[in-house]
């Protein structure tokens, strides 16, 4: 069973996983690190932008590599104003932001549930061509998903390092009093973190629907599914979370492969008990105090 | 993590106590021995006035959500939010059910399985767990619930799948009833309240909210921090074990969704909302949880988004929640006349 032929193509489906979890993973990520805030709605974020990918792509008809960005724009303009009246109250409160959140969730989730009733729909792949490279076959669909994922991880990457609202984000993340007194407006810091966090998760969610299926209760595997990849690479961590979502997906599609779901996710969540007894802080994070 | 300061809400102890802007709050007078009594002399006295099965039901469920709620409240007092309380429900649900049904035991036995079975657990994984702080331990608590939930899918041939297991039966012949069952449940529940109360007034109950308030400084006062979270995390699993146990006897069926997130995040919502950091608050959050829903059917997915709604505002205003409310109207109105210039 371990022939090259299916190991390739657990490797081609590990790339295709991790690239949504990374997506998934970085905007919780970057809302604890700059925020402090653990944002137990991220997987209902997600769901929405599954929603938001199944209207413009799957009705309207767009094309693919102008509704998945647009899906997601839309997904995170709208939680501005969430920002504004739910996110504004919990910045800096770790424990309140835990508990509030979930209920945000269960209200999102839930209006979900009222708007577009609970029976799962999917969402048609962008393509449904295969891709022949050798002796193997790919969907494509996998790649161009790996491909907005790989960009979008990129154009992430170069904002934080390079420009000057980024490097704000990261002076803010290290200490907002110190960032504040250098001039830095930590309220628009927030809103724009909170934009990007939000933008990643609904893009990711999309992703999500096309692989799996869409229903309001979508988003609880994928908050999960952050919750593991950040606990892994450690909280706050961005290369812990490319770290973390490399490790799950390319665990997830072997184990789930060759030995079902129900394995894969004793073995994943079993290892993130245990990291998180011998190194809760993570692989990659720094210790706290 | 921040821990919320319970020294406002009046938890110095007699003699240096300072003078308080806001004072009695709606639980002193719930808390007193004559109002309780009344209380409870109310629901014994109920199905001799009504013998309504639904209304019985009703009060059934409130008292096994009671049980649910007071024992999370024990573990939530010692500072640490479990988000996986439902999975020891279960434990204690699946393990009654199966000694009942496939073992025969009778059923007081088989009920203090289920109060073991989840207290053996959480001691093997409590003095592990509850070394993790905060954010650490909400999100291994979640991850816990998980696993027991695909144990209780993937285990067919001891938990019945998905599907789970149907017939589970009456405690005896008379429990059948729904009359004396009612009995049954109000008499654990109070029983299992009083208990929890009197533990909390105890030196106990000082010891845990001396930890949940500052473990180092616990430490240092020579309070064994680790195995006093421990045990109370055992009973508080255990106890839950209980009210999963008499669920199962109640409902005649149990299956892993009863047991899942929604039901942890539940007994979360009932703690926060009525209240984290007084015995009355889940009582409260209780009867608001139960009552309200079984009053609103036709609505379920509208209540959920409500007590997302009451969730997000009571986190983010006022930690205090519905037992608290008095000194949040006091608060208001206090504000309202420093306003306008007479404090």
């Amino acid at each position: 069973m371990f022939s090259f032929s299916v190991l390739a193509q657990v490797f081609v489906d590990g790339i295709g996983l991790s690239a949504i979890y990374i997506l998934i993973a970085l905007g919780f990520t970057l809302l604890f690190g700059i925020m402090r805030v653990v944002n137990f709605a991220h997987g209902a974020f997600a769901m929405l932008g599954g929603y938001a990918l199944y209207f413009l792509y799957g009705n309207a008809g767009l094309p693919y590599l102008v509704a998945a960005p647009l899906a997601a724009l839309i997904v995170a303009t709208v939680a501005l104003v969430l920002e504004r009246f739910v996110y504004r109250f919990f910045y800096q409160k770790m424990f309140q932001s835990m508990i509030g959140l979930l209920g945000l969730d269960m209200a999102i989730t839930y209006l979900a549930v009222i708007v577009w009733n609970a029976e799962e729909r999917s969402v048609p792949p962008s393509t449904d061509a295969l891709m022949q490279m050798g002796g193997l076959v790919f969907p494509e669909q996998k790649l161009i998903i790996a491909g907005i994922a790989a960009v979008a991880l990129l154009g992430f990457y170069l904002f934080t390092h390079y420009s000057r609202y980024g490097l704000a984000m990261r002076a803010a993340a290290q200490d907002v009093d110190i960032a504040e007194a250098q001039g830095v407006n930590s309220t628009a810091i927030y809103r724009l973190a909170f934009f990007i966090a939000i933008f990643m998760a609904a893009l990711a969610g999309g992703f999500y629907a096309q692989t799996y299926a869409l229903s309001p209760f979508a988003g609880q595997p994928q908050l999960m599914i952050a919750f593991v990849v950040v606990i892994l690479g450690g909280m706050g961590s961005i290369p812990g979370v490319a770290l973390g979502g490399l490790l799950l997906g390319f665990a997830n599609s072997f184990l789930g492969t060759f030995y079902g779901s129900a394995t894969s996710i004793f073995v994943s969540f079993g290892a993130v008990i245990v990291l998180l007894i011998v190194r809760p802080w993570g692989l990659l994070g720094t210790r706290e105090a | 993590m921040s821990k919320p300061s319970t020294i406002e809400s009046g938890a110095l102890p007699q003699g240096i106590r300072p003078r308080r802007l806001v004072e009695q709050p709606v639980r002193r007078w719930l808390t007193r021995p004559g109002v309780l009594a009344i209380i409870v002399l109310v629901l014994i006295a109920l199905p001799l006035v009504v013998q309504d099965k639904f209304i019985l039901s009703v009060g059934v469920t409130t008292f096994i959500t009671a049980i649910a709620a007071v024992s999370l409240h024990l573990i939530v007092r010692t500072g640490h939010v479990s988000l996986g309380h439902a999975a020891f429900m279960g434990i204690g649900a699946y393990v009654s059910a199966i000694a009942t049904m496939q073992l025969n035991l009778p059923f007081p036995l088989a009920l203090t399985l289920g109060f073991l079975a989840p207290a053996v657990i959480a001691l093997l994984i409590g003095p592990v767990v509850l070394r993790l702080t905060g954010k650490y331990f909400v999100l291994v608590t979640f991850l816990f619930g998980e696993i027991v939930r695909t144990v209780f899918v993937n285990w067919q041939s001891v938990t019945g799948g998905s599907s789970g297991i149907s017939g589970v039966p009456a405690p005896s012949p008379l429990f059948a009833q729904p009359v004396p069952f009612y009995y049954l449940a109000l008499a654990l529940a109070v029983v299992i309240i009083a208990f929890i109360a009197r533990l909390l007034t105890s030196e106990i109950g000082r010891t845990i909210d001396s930890i949940r308030e500052s473990e180092p400084l616990a430490r240092c006062s020579g309070v064994p921090v680790l195995q006093t979270k421990v045990a109370i995390f055992m009973l508080g699993c255990g106890l839950a074990g209980v009210a999963g146990a008499l669920q199962g006897h109640f409902v005649h069926y149990i299956d892993p969704t009863s047991f899942s997130m929604d039901q942890s995040l539940n007994l979360v919502v009932i703690n926060v909302v009525g209240g984290m950091y007084t015995l009355i608050g889940p009582i409260v959050g209780t009867l608001f949880m139960v009552l309200l829903p079984e009053f609103l059917r036709g609505y379920v997915e509208l209540q959920h988004v409500f007590f997302g709604i009451v969730l997000v505002l009571v986190m983010a205003f006022f930690s205090g929640g519905i037992a608290d409310i008095g000194t949040l109207f006091r608060r208001l109105s206090h504000e309202r006349g420093a306003r306008r210039g007479n404090p």
